[in-house]
């Protein structure tokens, strides 16, 4: 309340007012684009989630059906992966835990691939910095879609990895299990993220105070010791933002089960997908995503705290 | 044609700008990157299956409208049937006989008015009237190329046993465990059923608990030998190419493709027999085009030209009688398609499940590929 009868007073001032304003407008722009394409449709996708379907038809009497039936429990459970789902509906359930599995994997694999890359670029690169950067930001100037299906020329049966190693006399047959598996999914992720993971870990290290190390070296810390209580510690808010970034949207992911994921590599996002699409219940697919999402904030949520984020946080800005 | 190797000639730069649009249509893209042309009159829009995106299968639509329509490429029915429910402005569907009444039953279609077809009489009769061309008195899709469905080997790879006596057990047999690829489709539980002894007619409407246990016996080990599910038949033809894949359920095509290229393929005829489907050309109510331009293009493609080529390029049937008088022989004899009457006859050809029961089955595949890891 007292901020904005500050805020009142504040905007008497006519030159104050200006300044408002025009911050206002700065903001539109962005403002209507979130609004229109991110704020509308989700209130669109939760209202959705409310209704059901039959057949080709869309019933909107405001039902918890949906929710109801991704949480209703039955007496005969479903077994998958030596876990039993006590679910009426388990597949969603199955897949979510599925799906946060191997975008968990993939991530824990960029960040540990990419912050050698990130140091090696704070500390070590000393001229042309930025064309060692354009240089890592090369991939990500084709598509998506063409990074995907480069690592299945690399991984394919008669791919790059296969041919090398047969005319290297290592193995007389290809061989089978590196495509069309969930650990195909996963390795193609890893590259697919790795830039955008890079980038915020080489940003905090780059801004790391090199005095501190300085300090710590004439104090006698060892090299292991000045990475583990100066280095790591000041650039774990960047690795952290850089694990979510790659966490967050890979859970969702289709289009890379879709292609390397072979029988196996389904994900959440492909239900979602499936159910809007061939199983005919956008409804359903609402009901999912908007489960998904929530389940992801709740663990982002306990990750933060787990790691000590906000204390982080504060003690930066302190 | 010659996508075989498509991806080595990519990684070697070897592939035009209109070839990897080609590529790109497969997965969808190419209505959102293909220049838009001038848009004097709204262009017609199709959805059409990959690879009959090509002028050369309409060419008098494209001698008097001088430039060819949109394309969004499907790889199966029920997904083009999903994208015009959600808004997609299509005016021409390529539907089979088994799924054309998905498309009725959801009123999308427009009964075809035959008589502005010039093409129409030369149609071979028996498709005419076939189920899935005339649904409650209307002929909702003009009957354009049929085929069928076999399983398609490699003699070479398979072992001697299959050779002796084809059978759709490949797909589900430990053996070839990781070297067999299947459609992605509900069918996999079915034909799995046909492997037990029974028959297509009884199992085509299989639905509720009946489908589940035979899906969690059928439809698991079918997932469990595939290699992969396909949905573009390139990407089967590559893996067939390779040897990754010794046997598949596959469409005519594939062997014609294949052949070309020198690769020793073959057609088996399984005991529990193949199957025919028949597909054609439905009027969409979606589409905004003129409904002129609808006609001539699906009038195109009833034409013998285009079914010269299917019978030539494809190894596919053609609606048009006429077709056969002109093409190749040699070819005609080797797909040993010329007669759809006996073809029909002595193959099984695929039949339309209750609305309903549709549904029950495509969420049941779907559910079952979810939880298979």
């Amino acid at each position: 309340m007292s901020s904005a009868t500050t805020n009142g007073v504040a905007l008497r001032d006519p030159a104050r007012r200006r300044e408002a304003f025009a911050g206002f407008w700065l903001i539109t722009p962005a403002l209507v684009v979130m609004v229109s394409m991110l704020a509308l449709p989700m209130v669109a996708l939760v209202v959705l989630s409310f209704w059901t379907q039959d057949g080709f038809t869309l019933d909107t009497t405001f039902t918890l059906d949906n929710y109801r039936r991704l949480f209703a429990t039955s007496e005969r459970g479903v077994a998958w992966m030596g876990m039993t789902f006590y679910l009426e509906y388990p597949v969603p359930a199955i897949l979510m835990i599925k799906s946060l599995v191997m975008s968990l994997t993939a991530t824990v694999a960029v960040v540990l691939m990419a912050y050698p890359m990130a140091y090696f670029l704070a500390f070590r690169v000393k001229r042309n910095k930025a064309v060692w950067i354009i240089l890592l930001t090369i991939p990500f100037w084709t598509s998506y879609l063409l990074r995907v299906f480069s690592w299945k020329v690399v991984l394919g049966f008669n791919g790059a990895i296969n041919s090398g190693l047969i005319s290297l006399g290592i193995i007389d047959k290809p061989l089978e299990f590196l495509l069309y598996n969930p650990a195909a999914v996963m390795i193609t992720l890893s590259h697919a993220w790795v830039t955008f993971v890079v980038l915020p870990i080489y940003v905090s290290l780059e801004k790391i105070d090199r005095s501190m190390l300085e300090a710590a070296a004439d104090l006698g810390d060892s090299r292991w010791r000045r990475f583990r209580r100066i280095t790591l510690p000041l650039s774990m808010p960047g690795t952290i933002a850089a694990a979510l970034m790659v966490f967050i949207p890979t859970v969702g992911d289709y289009v890379t089960p879709q292609l390397v994921g072979g029988t196996g590599g389904t994900m959440i996002g492909s239900l979602v997908q499936q159910l809007f699409t061939k199983q005919n219940d956008a409804p359903m697919g609402a009901a999912v995503s908007l489960v998904m999402m929530l389940v992801i904030a709740l663990l982002v949520l306990l990750f933060l705290t787990l790691v000590g984020y906000w204390k982080m946080r504060a003690r930066r800005q302190g | 044609m010659n996508r075989l190797k498509f991806i080595d000639r990519m990684s070697q730069g070897r592939v035009s700008r209109r070839e990897m649009m080609k590529a790109a249509a497969a997965f969808g893209v190419s209505a959102t990157l293909l220049p838009r042309a001038g848009r004097a009159a709204e262009m017609l829009t199709c959805l059409e299956w990959g690879g009959y995106d090509d002028p050369a299968y309409f060419p008098a639509f494209m001698a008097k409208h001088g430039v060819q329509p949109n394309f969004s490429v499907f790889s199966g029915e029920e997904e083009a049937l999903a994208k015009v429910l959600a808004g997609f402005a299509a005016d021409i569907m390529h539907p089979c006989n088994y799924s054309v009444a998905r498309f009725v039953t959801a009123g999308l279609t427009k009964p075809i008015d035959t008589a502005r077809l010039s093409h129409w009489n030369d149609v071979f009769p028996v498709l005419k009237d076939a189920e899935g061309v005339v649904v409650n008195g209307d002929v909702v899709m003009a009957p354009a190329d049929w085929g069928n469905a076999s399983v398609a080997y490699r003699p070479d790879l398979v072992e001697k046993d299959f050779l002796d006596a084809p059978t759709w057990g490949i797909l589900y047999d430990e053996r070839y465990k990781g070297r067999v690829s299947t459609l992605d489709d509900a069918l996999v539980i079915q034909i799995g059923l046909m492997v037990e002894g029974k028959s297509y007619d009884e199992v085509y409407n299989l639905h509720g608990d009946e489908l589940r246990a035979a899906a969690e016996t059928w439809g698991r080990k079918g997932l469990e030998t595939a290699r992969f599910l396909w949905t573009d038949a390139t990407e089967l033809q590559q893996a067939m190419a390779s040897g990754e894949i010794v046997a598949a359920y596959a469409w005519n095509d594939v062997i014609g493709n294949l052949k070309e290229q020198g690769i020793p393929v073959a057609y088996a005829v399984p005991k529990e027999g193949f199957f025919t489907w028949f597909c054609g050309l439905s009027i969409l109510n979606s589409g905004k085009a003129d409904e002129a331009a609808a006609y001539d293009f699906v009038d195109a493609w009833l034409s013998p030209e285009t079914g010269k080529l299917l019978i030539e390029g494809s190894g596919y049937g053609h609606a048009n009688t006429k077709s056969f008088e002109i093409a190749d022989a040699e070819a005609v004899a080797a797909m040993g398609l010329d007669d759809p009457i006996a073809m029909m006859a002595n193959s099984t050809v695929f039949r339309t499940p209750d609305n309903a029961v549709q549904e029950d089955q495509n969420k049941v595949w779907e559910d079952l590929k979810a939880t298979h890891f």
